[in-house]
C-alpha cells in the first residue's frame, strides 16, 4: 500500500508534465498555423500492414537503445552531483576508435564484438578520465572541461575519419572508416517477431538492445546496491557528509567519470554493430545531448530513463512521417524541449512537496503511522523522559491535513 | 513606570505555524517602554520564531503586534527597522574586510550619507551607549565582544528604539558577557526597549527587569527577576529537572588512545589554524577541548578524522601512527565521529534513516555484505538504534529530513556507538538539541566513558565541558593554551584563559 502510493507519487510528476508538456506545444502548433490533433494522429499512426508496423516498432526500439546508454552516462554521474556533459565527445570518440578497431582486427564472430566493444568503452572512459583527472589534481569544473573535450573530441574524430581511419574511396561524398567484416556485426533480433507472432520487418532490430538492457540492470544494481554506489550516492547527496563517512572523494570522481564514460563509449555501438557497420560524416550526432535530457526525463533512475528514451525515440520516429504530412518536423523539437523544461519544473516541485512532507511528518512522530508494526511497539518500551509522549520538537498540534491525528497530545502539559 | 503608558511591544495571540508544525501558537508578550525584557526557553520552544515574527522575516497567521499602542503589519524586516525595531543577531552579520564605519552605513546610506555625517552619527552613538566603537577600525581586527557592538551599533544608526537580540551571549566568554550587560544598562537608561532571548537562567536573572517565558512555542506566563530562583524559571521552561552534566568517579586507564604530536594543519593566511598541538588521550578519558569558536578546533577534529592534510606532527592511536591513513581506514579501526554540524557532515537529509544508519560505516557489518550494501541488516539495526536510544521516529524508511535535530543527534550518537570505537571524537555534541535528548546524549558519553572509550568533546557550553571532562584543555590561535583540572576551574577563569586574558600556566591534568 506504502509502495504503492510512493510509486504514485513519483510517476504523478513526470506523467503531469508530460502532459502540461503536450498542451503548451499544441498551443505552440495552433499558433504557427498546424491542427495539434492532426499532428498527433499522424504521431500515434504507425502504418496499416502488420509490417509496417512492426517496423515503426523497430525504428523506435533501435533509436531508443543508443538513447537509452546516453541517459545511464550521464546519470551515473549525475546521480554523485556530477554534470557529465562531455557524453557527446566520449561517444564520438569511442566509435570512430572502435570502428577503425572493429575493420583492422578479423577474429572469430563473438570475440570480435567484444573486442569492439571493450575498445569502445575504454576509450569513452579514458576521454571522460581527462574531465576526472583535470578535476582532481587542479580543480578544474567538470562542466567546463567536458564541453571544451566535446569540441576536440570532434575535430579529433574528424581527423581520424578523414586521415588515418578513412576507408572511403577519394573523392566519395560520404566519408567513412573502413567496413567492419561481417564477424564483427551485432545479429539481429528479428527472429522474436516470428516467435511472438508478428509480422517480421525488414528492418533490422538491433541485437544490441540486449547489451543495454543488461548495461541498464548493472547500473542500477551498483547504483542501488552496493557499497560503492551508496557512496556514490551519498557524495551526490552531501559531499561534505560524504567524506566525513570516508568516502574518498578524489576516488570516487575518478571512478564515477570513468563509468560514465565507458557507459558513453557503448552509444554509437547499436548504430555502428547493428545497421551502419561504418563510422562517418553522416553517423548519428547530438546523442550525448539528448543523453542529458532522457537522464532528467527518467530522474536518473535506469527504469526511468527506459521509459524516457523510448518516449523520445517514439517523438523522433514522428518527425519524418510529419514532414511527409506537410507539417514541420520541428513540432518534434519543440515537444521534446518543452518535456524536458517542464519534467525539470515538475521534478523540483514533487522534490519540494516530499521534503516538506517528511519535514511536517516530525511533528506527529509516534503515533499511529497507520502499520501498527512501527507505531505499536515503540511507545511503552521506548520508556521515553517524563515531558509527554511526542519527542521530537515541540508537541504541538499539527496544522496541516493530519490535524487530527494529533488530537491527543495537545492536552499533556 | 506609570500604568497608563502605552507598552513599547505588545504581542496578541501570535500564531506561526510551519507545514506541519505550529513554531508559535497564542503568544502573549507585554513589554514596556525602557526595560530589558528576557524571553527565555529552552532550545526549539519557538523563541527565535516569534522574534522573526516581530522582525518582519515573516507574517503571523493568527494574532497582533502592537508598537506604543497602535497595530503594526510588517512585511518585511525594512518595515520593522522603519518601525524603530532592530535586531541583533546571533551569527553577525558583518564585512570583515570593511571597517567599523562601513559596516554600520551599509545599507543605510540614505540616513546620514556615508561621510562625514555618518562619522558623527557613528561618534554620537558610540559615546552615548558607551560602546567605545572606531569608526576606522577593520572589523578583522575586532573581538566578538567588540563585533557585537558594532551590530547593536547598526541597529540604533538606523534609528530603532527596541532593540531585539537573539542569544547574545551564546558567542561571548563570561567577561564580554559583563560587559554586553553594562551596554544594555546604558541602552536602559536611555530609554530604549531591549528583548534579549536566552536560555542562561542566571545571566536573564542577572540583567532582565521583567521575564516571559516560553515552552513548546506558547508563552507559559511571566516572572519578576528579583523574586523568582533559576530553579523556578528551569521548571516553568522544561516543566522537568534540568539535568545535569556532572560525572561520576573518574575512570581513566593508563594506555593511550590517542596521543597528538606537534600536529599542525596550515590556515587561511601566514598563521597555522592548528599550531603544534600535542595531547593525549587515555581510555576511559574526556578531553574537554574549550575555547572560542573559531580558535581552530574545528580544524583539529578535521585532521584527526583525517579529512585535513596536516602541515606537520604526527597522529596516533593505540599504538599505531595513523597520520598517513584515509577517513575511512580511520573509521574502521575504531574512530567514531559526532560532527559539529550534523546537516553538513552527519546526515544525508534526503536519504532514509537507515542509509544514514550505514553512513560513515558502510564497509562494516550490519551494514554491508560483502561488495553490497546490506539493506535488511541496516535496517534491522536501525530500528534497534531507534528503541536503545530513543530516537523518535515513525521507521526506517522516513527521510532523516523529518526528525527534530535531538532525533537526528540521537541518531548520530546510537549510530557511532553501534560501531564501538576507541575512540569517540564529539563536536558539539548536544548544540542544538532538547533538554531532553540532552540529557541522554550526556548519559550515553558518560557510560561509554566508563567502558574504557576516549572521548575528545569540544564544546561551546563550557558547564558541559567542566561536567563531563576529565582533563580540560583550552585551544586559541590553533595552539593549547592551557590544560586544567576540570574539578577546580570556575567558568569564569575558563573564559580567562579563553580570551588569553589569563596566561596559559598549565596547572597538571587530574
Amino acid at each position: 500500500m506504502k509502495a504503492l502510493t510512493r510509486v504514485g507519487q513519483t510517476l504523478l510528476a513526470p506523467v503531469l508534465a508530460v502532459l502540461i508538456a503536450l498542451v503548451i506545444s499544441a498551443a505552440v502548433m495552433l499558433a504557427i498555423g498546424v491542427d495539434p490533433f492532426r499532428a498527433l494522429e499522424v504521431m500515434v499512426d504507425f502504418g496499416d500492414t502488420p509490417s509496417q508496423q512492426t517496423t515503426a516498432i523497430v525504428v523506435v526500439l533501435n533509436r531508443a537503445v543508443p538513447l537509452f546508454l546516453a541517459g545511464l552516462a550521464v546519470a551515473v554521474a549525475f546521480r554523485m552531483g556530477l554534470f557529465n556533459i562531455g557524453v557527446e565527445g566520449q561517444y564520438r570518440m569511442a566509435t570512430v576508435l572502435a570502428a577503425g578497431a572493429g575493420a583492422a582486427v578479423s577474429l572469430p564472430a563473438p570475440l570480435h564484438v567484444l573486442v569492439i566493444i571493450v575498445v569502445a568503452m575504454l576509450v569513452g572512459a579514458v576521454w571522460a578520465g581527462i574531465v576526472a583527472v583535470l578535476k582532481v589534481t587542479r580543480g578544474v569544473s567538470e562542466v567546463i572541461s567536458s564541453i571544451m573535450l566535446n569540441f576536440i573530441a570532434l575535430g579529433l574524430a574528424s581527423f581520424l575519419l578523414t586521415g588515418p581511419l578513412r576507408g572511403s574511396e577519394p573523392g566519395a561524398s560520404i566519408i567513412t572508416t573502413e567496413e567492419i567484416p561481417e564477424s564483427g556485426w551485432f545479429p539481429s533480433l528479428n527472429g522474436v517477431f516470428g516467435a511472438i507472432g508478428l509480422a517480421d520487418p525488414p528492418r533490422q532490430l538491433y541485437g544490441f538492445l540486449l547489451v543495454a538492457l543488461v548495461v541498464g540492470v548493472v547500473v542500477a544494481v551498483v547504483i542501488k546496491r552496493t557499497r560503492f554506489g551508496f557512496d556514490l550516492r551519498a557524495t551526490g547527496l552531501s559531499a561534505s557528509a560524504a567524506s566525513a563517512s570516508g568516502v574518498n572523494a578524489r576516488r570516487m570522481v575518478l571512478t564515477t567519470m570513468l563509468l560514465s564514460g565507458a557507459t558513453a563509449g557503448l552509444i554509437g555501438l547499436p548504430d555502428l554493430l547493428g545497421s551502419n557497420h561504418t563510422y562517418g560524416t553522416e553517423f548519428t550526432s547530438g546523442l550525448g545531448f539528448l543523453g542529458i535530457a532522457v537522464a532528467l526525463l527518467g530522474r536518473n533512475n535506469p527504469l526511468g530513463i527506459a521509459i524516457a528514451a523510448v518516449l523520445f525515440a517514439f517523438l523522433d520516429r514522428a518527425a519524418v512521417p510529419l514532414q511527409i504530412a506537410g507539417i514541420p518536423s520541428s513540432v518534434v523539437t519543440i515537444i521534446q524541449g518543452t518535456i524536458v523544461l517542464a519534467v525539470v519544473v515538475a521534478n523540483e516541485v514533487s522534490r519540494r512537496i516530499t521534503r516538506r512532507q517528511a519535514e511536517s511528518g516530525s511533528a506527529v512522530a509516534p503515533p499511529s503511522t497507520g502499520d501498527g508494526s512501527t507505531g505499536g511497539g515503540q511507545g511503552p518500551d521506548g520508556g521515553p523522559p517524563p515531558d509527554g509522549p511526542v519527542g521530537t520538537g515541540p508537541a504541538l498540534t499539527n496544522a496541516t491535513g493530519a490535524a487530527g491525528r494529533t488530537s491527543p497530545t495537545g492536552s499533556t502539559s | 513606570m506609570t500604568e497608563s503608558a502605552p507598552l513599547a511591544v505588545e504581542l496578541r495571540g501570535i500564531t506561526k505555524r510551519f507545514p506541519g508544525v505550529v513554531a508559535n501558537s497564542d503568544i502573549e508578550l507585554r513589554v514596556a517602554r525602557g526595560e530589558v525584557h528576557a524571553i527565555v526557553g529552552e532550545n526549539g520552544a519557538g523563541k527565535s520564531t516569534l522574534m522573526k515574527t516581530l522582525y518582519g522575516m515573516h507574517r503571523p497567521d493568527e494574532g497582533q503586534i502592537l508598537l506604543d499602542g497602535r497595530e503594526v503589519v510588517f512585511k518585511s524586516p525594512g518595515d520593522a527597522i522603519a518601525a524603530g525595531v532592530g535586531m541583533v543577531h546571533q551569527h553577525f552579520m558583518l564585512a570583515d574586510n570593511l571597517t567599523v564605519l562601513e559596516n554600520v552605513v551599509l545599507g543605510a546610506e540614505k540616513a546620514h550619507g556615508i561621510g562625514a555625517a555618518a562619522r558623527r552619527r557613528i561618534t554620537e552613538i558610540s559615546d552615548a551607549y558607551a560602546l567605545g566603537l572606531q569608526p576606522d577600525d577593520l572589523v578583522e581586527d575586532l573581538g566578538v565582544g567588540d563585533r557585537q557592538r558594532v551590530e547593536i551599533a547598526k541597529v540604533l544608526y538606523r534609528g530603532a528604539t527596541t532593540l531585539i537580540l537573539d542569544e547574545p551571549t551564546a558567542v561571548l566568554v563570561p567577561q564580554e558577557v559583563d560587559e554586553l550587560f553594562g551596554n544594555l544598562a546604558e541602552l536602559k537608561r536611555e530609554g530604549l526597549t531591549v528583548i534579549f532571548i536566552s536560555h542562561k537562567l542566571d545571566e536573564v536573572r542577572k540583567v532582565a527587569d521583567s521575564i516571559t517565558v516560553i515552552r513548546r512555542g506558547t508563552t507559559v506566563g511571566t516572572a519578576d527577576p528579583a523574586t523568582t530562583t533559576a530553579k523556578q524559571l528551569a521548571e516553568m521552561m522544561v516543566g522537568a529537572q534540568l539535568p545535569t552534566p556532572q560525572t561520576r568517579t573518574s575512570t581513566v586507564r593508563d594506555t593511550p588512545v590517542l596521543q597528538l604530536t606537534g600536529v599542525t594543519v596550515a590556515g587561511q593566511g601566514t598563521r597555522p589554524a592548528v599550531d603544534e598541538v600535542t595531547l593525549t588521550v587515555r581510555e576511559g578519558e574526556v578531553l574537554g577541548i574549550a575555547g572560542v569558536e573559531g580558535n581552530g578546533q574545528a580544524e583539529l577534529v578535521d585532521a584527526i578524522m583525517g579529512l585535513r592534510p596536516l602541515a606537520a606532527g604526527t597522529i596516533v592511536l593505540g599504538a599505531e601512527d595513523i597520520t598517513g591513513w584515509t577517513t575511512r581506514t580511520r573509521r574502521e579501526r575504531g574512530i567514531g565521529f559526532i560532527p559539529e554540524d550534523r546537516h553538513r557532515q552527519g546526515m544525508l537529509l534526503e536519504a532514509p534513516l537507515w542509509e544514514n544508519r550505514v553512513l560513515g560505516h558502510q564497509t562494516e557489518a550490519p551494514s554491508a555484505k560483502g561488495f553490497f550494501i546490506d539493506r535488511k541488516g541496516a535496517v534491522a539495526d536501525t530500528e534497534r538504534i531507534m528503541r536503545e536510544y530513543d530516537v523518535r521516529a515513525p521507521g526506517a524508511d522516513t527521510l532523516a529530513v523529518a526528525l527534530s535535530g535531538g532525533n537526528q543527534q540521537k541518531l548520530i550518537v546510537g549510530r557511532e556507538m553501534s560501531a564501538k570505537p576507541r575512540l569517540l571524537i564529539a563536536a558539539h555534541p548536544t548544540r542544538g538539541v532538547d533538554v531532553g535528548a540532552q540529557s541522554v546524549i550526556w548519559e550515553l558519553l558518560k557510560d561509554a566513558r566508563a567502558e574504557g572509550m576516549g572521548i575528545v568533546l569540544i564544546s561551546a557550553d563550557l558547564d558541559e565541558l567542566i561536567g563531563l571532562s576529565d582533563t580540560l584543555t583550552v585551544m586559541l590561535r590553533g595552539g593549547v593554551v592551557a590544560t586544567l583540572d576540570p574539578g577546580e576551574v570556575t567558568p569564569e577563569q575558563l573564559g580567562g584563559y579563553m580570551t588569553g586574558a589569563v596566561a596559559g600556566t598549565p596547572a597538571g591534568a587530574a
